[in-house]
């Protein structure tokens, strides 16, 4: 018996008092759990559930417009992760509505896969301008803070969007109806801040909770810790990815964020204001705050400003109240190839990693968790 | 986005290690390891051209069997090289 098929048969030996949702917070849980298939093989009253995971899903839609306008008016050289440059924003037909289409339209839009890249296309070009367009969360953000903390030419400055992961948890925790029984918190953001940050669950909301790694084993291990915590009746923060989230996280990545950027109340894109959940780069590097640098292109006049498309379930599926193909556009409207949604566009985003595992059947939301 | 894959290091050079996975070379920064600076030979999980953490060689080994299987099962394909 391998280790997957140990978990599986531990899991099955609970005696579950009855349905039991696990929230997975993290875009890499969900597809590890979606390719790996492991929805079909739990017991069938467990639900697996894609909560606030991706970046770019919840990467204000007033941000994107200002990336744009960026790109097209200011005419800087807009550099992004490439999930970032397909997301839709809200303007008429015939309107410039994502940085792929500015890039079409000439702009000089280049998508990176690193801060490092963000630097030497800054460094190879001294005399414009470059902004990085960065969202992401802590995992992503820890990155982008070493860079700046390396040290930016002058030429570059940073639009940067980060999230912290864990207030939208809390936020979901304090309204009253979480919609999840148990949480497996996400590895790679314990990896940089600790899954010590994980406790308030246990204490404050007394849920089960376990970080977990990205293989299926030390997902399976999660789901038979918080399922056998929830059986027991005593709940505790577990660590089923010891071997990379080290107790108190990596000292120096939190070091470099503290130096550079300061934790900030940020807007979720179809969620709303969620209190110190953003960060925003520290005065004393103001001179590469690509927010203070450039003029504020919002324009008041624009219609659905900050919501999601006309029809787009995302901000639902964001917070695990539906799953992605009980969205109305769902493999209909809104596919990887034309996306509506920005839930569709990311790697990250549930619908994306859902329709890319095969799932193709659009479900009416009767089976809809109970919100 | 959050996708970190392990690599192993080659080379170092000041901050700068030259990694490699599965035959894959990346210039990777270990500025973010400064507290625990890995040395050549040892596997670190890399996130955005950044070293997250060290590993060991058997964790890293699983890892990479899981990103074969991702890579052959996505029918999208990625938005650029």
């Amino acid at each position: 018996m391998n280790e997957a098929q140990v978990w599986l048969e531990k899991m099955r030996a609970l005696e579950l008092p009855g349905r039991v949702k696990i929230m997975n917070v993290c875009g890499g849980h969900e597809r590890s759990i979606t390719q790996a298939g492991l929805r079909g093989v739990l017991p069938a009253n467990v639900e697996l559930v894609p909560g606030p995971g991706c970046p770019v899903c919840v990467c204000p839609e007033e941000d994107i417009y200002q990336a744009i306008q960026l790109a097209l008016v200011d005419k800087v050289i807009l550099v992004a992760f490439g999930d970032m440059l397909r997301v839709p924003v809200n303007v008429p037909k015939g309107e410039i509505r994502s940085l792929v289409e500015a890039q079409a339209a000439g702009a000089d839009v280049r998508p990176i896969a690193s801060p490092t890249e963000a630097r030497k296309i800054a460094l190879d070009n001294p005399g414009k301008p470059v902004v990085f367009f960065a969202a992401g969360f802590e995992t992503t953000t820890a990155p982008v803070a070493a860079a700046i903390a390396e040290g930016l030419s002058d030429n570059l400055s940073i639009l940067l969007s980060g999230r912290l992961t864990w207030p939208a948890v809390a936020m979901l925790l304090d309204s009253g109806t979480p919609g999840f029984d148990a949480l497996v918190a996400p590895g790679h953001v314990a990896t940089i801040m600790g899954p010590e940050e994980w406790q308030f669950v246990v204490d404050r909301h007394h849920l089960p909770t376990a970080v977990a790694g990205f293989l299926p084993e030390s997902l399976l291990a999660a789901f038979y810790s918080v399922l056998r915590q929830f059986v027991d009746g005593k709940h505790f923060l577990d660590n089923c990815y010891l071997e990379v989230a080290h107790p108190s996280g990596n000292p120096t990545a939190q070091r470099l964020l503290a130096k550079t950027l300061d934790v900030v109340d940020a807007n979720w894109r179809g969620i709303g204001i969620i209190p110190n959940s953003g960060y925003a780069l520290k005065p004393e590097y103001a001179a590469w705050d690509a927010r203070r640098i450039y003029p504020d292109h919002a324009d008041p006049k624009r219609r659905r400003i900050g919501e999601m498309p006309p029809g787009c379930d995302c901000a639902k599926v964001v917070l695990g109240k539906i799953y992605p193909n009980q969205c109305r556009l769902y493999g209909k409207a809104c596919t990887p190839r034309n996306p509506v949604g920005p839930c569709m566009v990311s790697d990250e985003g549930a619908c994306r990693i859902w329709w890319s595992s095969g799932v193709r059947e659009a479900e009416t939301a009767t089976e809809q968790p109970d919100f | 986005m959050c996708l970190a894959i392990p690599m192993q290091i080659e080379a170092i050079e000041g901050y700068l290690a030259r990694c490699q996975a599965k035959g894959v070379w990346r210039d990777v920064s270990l500025f973010m390891m400064q507290d625990e600076m890995p040395k050549v030979g040892d596997y670190v999980m890399v996130h955005v051209g950044y070293a997250i953490q060290t590993m060991t060689e058997a964790e890293a080994r699983s890892s990479w069997e899981l990103f074969d299987e991702l890579l052959c099962e996505t029918d999208v394909p990625p938005e650029h090289a």
